[in-house]
């Protein structure tokens, strides 16, 4: 693991601490949101440089992302939204999108549909990894918990 | 009990979990899990801008209301504190007045100061900038931007208007004009890296997540309907990208 991908990591970090202020996140809670993103981001360099191709990394790092969240929200027992919408942000297609609509402004049709399709295609792996470890986890572990009863 | 009462109760509380940004099987499930509680059996119905709550009374009168939610970003402190009232409420369900109060309490929910909101704008866009291989400088201008949008964003509503469309456009062609004339400047080197840092703040990846996310949960009307969004403001972008290019081309 090179000193570039570790930095890319504190970089993700920090800018989702950032992303945590405008979400109205307080406290501790940000801190374990902007982790979270630098976990994905590593995973999902480790995945690339592991040559897995862009949508099974994006995948794998949604169920690492998914994992960490669940037991987050299971310890601090307070929704999984928070911390799956912080953690997500360096892994979500945001450029995929503007580029798609910049070459559907400029005309150029083939090269829109190829970015929108495989913006799509992210999309749909984050979101499908990020919902399939959080019913796992679900079923798994449906009375794990620190104190209390179990949260619903 | 008063069963009109009750409803406005549960409606309520969905209206705000939904305003604070959370994804439509939560509100369902919350909703009907606080009349279950109660001892009734809910129909509700969640779309992103309208919740339904219907319940029977035990003498089989139907009551029905319907709210519709205004446009909302995400406020995850207010979401929390729902969920931990849901929560509560469902445990040991108080007398409704007693719950009623309760939920209007929700209202005064810490949030950050406007100062500190900008501060997370700037933060991110020259954190981002960063992240998308830029150097120091690069991540100057796009603090810079950053500090544009966020203004925009928090005081600019009385020119920009509510209009999700509009306002995006605007905020995306101020900051694209302020990053080309930097770079023209020299202070940033990697326009590209500039440019990408600061639409993190403005481009609706995380929406476009969300409603995949949403669709794969079976709301599938609400995830098209959040789908055509993220197609409206990346357009609204693109455009508002493109207006300084022409501009300088002139």
């Amino acid at each position: 693991m090179d000193a570039q991908v570790l930095l890319s990591c504190v970089w993700a970090f920090l800018a989702c601490v950032g992303f945590g202020l405008i979400y109205n996140i307080h406290g501790w809670g940000n801190l374990i949101c902007g982790f979270g993103s630098a976990l994905g981001w590593l995973v999902y360099q480790g995945c690339i440089a592991m040559e897995t191709g862009d949508i099974s990394a994006a995948f794998l790092a949604a169920v690492v992302i998914g994992t960490y969240a669940e037991c987050m929200a299971r310890i601090r027992r307070c929704p999984v939204t928070s911390y799956l919408q912080v953690a997500l942000l360096p892994l979500v297609p945001g450029a995929g999108v503007y580029y798609a609509m910049r070459y559907c402004v400029d005309g150029m049709t083939n090269l829109f549909l190829s970015t929108l399709l495989h913006t799509f295609g992210i999309a749909a792996a984050l979101s499908v990894g990020a919902m399939l470890t959080s019913s796992v986890l679900r079923a798994l572990l449906p009375r794990v918990h620190w104190g209390g009863r179990p949260p619903r | 009990m008063d069963y009109d009462n009750l409803l406005n109760l549960g409606t309520e509380l969905g209206c705000r979990l939904m305003a604070s940004g959370a994804e439509i099987y939560r509100v369902e499930e919350s909703v009907g899990r606080l009349m279950a509680a109660y001892g009734l059996s809910p129909q509700v119905f969640a779309l992103p801008n309208c919740l339904i709550v219907s319940i029977t009374t035990p003498e089989g009168h139907p009551v029905t209301r319907m709210c519709r939610i205004p446009a909302h970003g995400t406020d995850i402190e207010l979401l929390e504190r729902c969920n931990a009232l849901c929560r509560s409420l469902c445990r040991t369900p108080l007398p409704v007045e007693e719950a009623q109060a309760q939920v209007d309490d929700l209202e005064i929910c810490r949030t950050f100061s406007p100062c500190i909101t900008l501060l997370g704008y700037v933060s991110s866009a020259a954190f981002f900038a960063l992240f998308f291989a830029g150097d120091l400088w690069d991540a100057l201008c796009a603090a810079l931007c950053g500090l544009a949008v966020g203004g925009c964003l928090l005081f600019g509503r009385r020119i920009t208007g509510s209009n999700l469309f509009f306002r995006t456009l605007v905020c995306s062609a101020i900051m694209s004009s302020l990053a080309a004339l930097l770079v023209q400047a020299e202070v940033g080197h990697n326009l590209e890296a500039v440019t990408i840092g600061t639409l993190m703040l403005l481009v609706p990846g995380m929406a476009l997540t969300n409603a995949m996310r949403e669709i794969m949960a079976g709301d599938i009307f609400s995830g098209l309907n959040r789908t055509a969004e993220v197609i409206l403001t990346a357009t609204a972008i693109a455009l508002g990208n493109a207006l300084p290019l022409m501009a300088g081309r002139m």
